[in-house]
């Protein structure tokens, strides 16, 4: 949600010493690559991007416990799969080992601040820009229609909105923050807003028919490996 | 509806397809100089000169029209086939929660860890 509402008390209950800034037109995706989020760029002091956008989180124990508890009970489950299937479907065991790891990312960016450029996790020019996400022309129409179905919700042209929803989420189907933004909004009117409302990004029991777009968040997240919606891009 | 308040709109919202080269930089990041179309440290050649349709194909900008709303989205440029075109960081002009405009560009000289989360 692009509202500064919504990350209003986020902000304010984090009260950082950086700046902290509001993104309603996806400017982080068309300029830098982000697809989902939480994405980490890495900018040295001469403004040269040193890792293009990629998952990045700060370690678990800065996280509320209930969030922790529910990380680690996920991911024990995964682990779990993994090794089910280990023998029996090796890539797809891989890809649900092939997430990001959260609780070293952070060591990686230490290492960097101590070692700047002969850190290890530095990237070459030529590295960062093949390792930022690949853009044929069809994403960059998949983004042409995401700015007119957010510019068409916001006119409250909801139809129309929808089918350029629709043509972002097909020209670009791995962009989660496209899909997202369109999922909160409509989940967050069917749940009646609130706080809550935004995070619900699916239908309603007993709404599924009045769903306007293909996918949603708990079906597509739920069956999505974790080395598909976070993969690893360093190793600490 | 009227657009919040920012330096860059990227994807371009436009009425006409007959935008200036300066609307043109405002709209996309990329710059009409004598030598073509630039952004940062990168230079693509515009052998016949600046108009949107033209330069948008040389850029590999998706243009998208939707008649009903009377609009053409400009989407961002695709040229090298990947989202950075150089390694230079782009510049990113946002406003925080009270609209004040931060430049990411004013932290040169400091390192930066530029985080993208949301919450929905």
């Amino acid at each position: 949600m692009s509202d500064p509402e919504a990350s209003r008390p986020f902000i304010e209950a984090a009260n950082p010493t950086h700046p902290s800034l509001l993104d309603p037109h996806h400017e982080m995706d068309t300029l830098f690559g982000v697809i989902n989020i939480p994405n980490v760029v890495w900018i040295d002091e001469s403004g040269t991007i040193v890792r293009p956008a990629e998952p990045g989180w700060p370690p678990g124990d800065y996280y509320p416990d209930f969030l922790r508890a529910f990380l680690d009970e996920r991911d024990a489950a995964a682990e779990a799969k993994a090794a089910e299937i280990a023998a029996t479907d090796p890539e797809l065991a891989a890809k649900i080992r092939g997430g990001q790891d959260r609780d070293s990312y952070a060591d990686a960016i230490r290492d960097w601040v101590e070692h700047g450029a002969d850190s290890r996790f530095v990237m070459s020019p030529d590295e960062v820009v093949a390792g930022s996400q690949d853009r044929p022309l069809d994403k960059s129409a998949g983004a042409a229609h995401f700015e007119l179905a957010n510019h068409l919700w916001n006119a409250g042209e909801r139809e129309a909105a929808f089918a350029h929803f629709r043509e972002a989420h097909r020209l670009q189907p791995e962009n989660w923050t496209y899909k997202r933004q369109a999922w909160s909004l409509v989940g967050n009117e069917a749940a009646g807003g609130g706080e809550l409302g935004r995070f619900n990004q699916g239908p309603l029991p007993g709404q599924e028919d009045d769903w306007p777009f293909e996918g949603d968040f708990p079906s597509e997240a739920g069956s999505t490996p974790a080395g598909d919606y976070y993969p690893k891009t360093l190793e600490v | 509806m009227k657009r919040p308040r920012c330096a860059k709109l990227v994807p371009m919202l436009v009425e006409t397809l007959t935008v200036d080269a300066a609307a043109f930089h405002e709209g996309t990041g990329w710059e009409i100089k004598p030598e073509g179309a630039c952004k940062g440290d990168v230079c693509v050649p515009l052998p016949d000169g600046y108009d949107l349709s033209s330069t948008a194909e040389r850029l590999g900008m998706a243009v998208v029209h939707d008649e009903a709303a009377g609009l053409y989205a400009v989407g961002p440029e695709t040229f090298n086939g990947r989202a950075l075109a150089s390694a230079e960081a782009p510049e990113l002009v946002l406003d925080d929660l009270d609209g004040n405009t931060f430049r990411l560009s004013s932290l040169r000289g400091k390192k930066v860890v530029l985080v993208a989360w949301a919450p929905y």
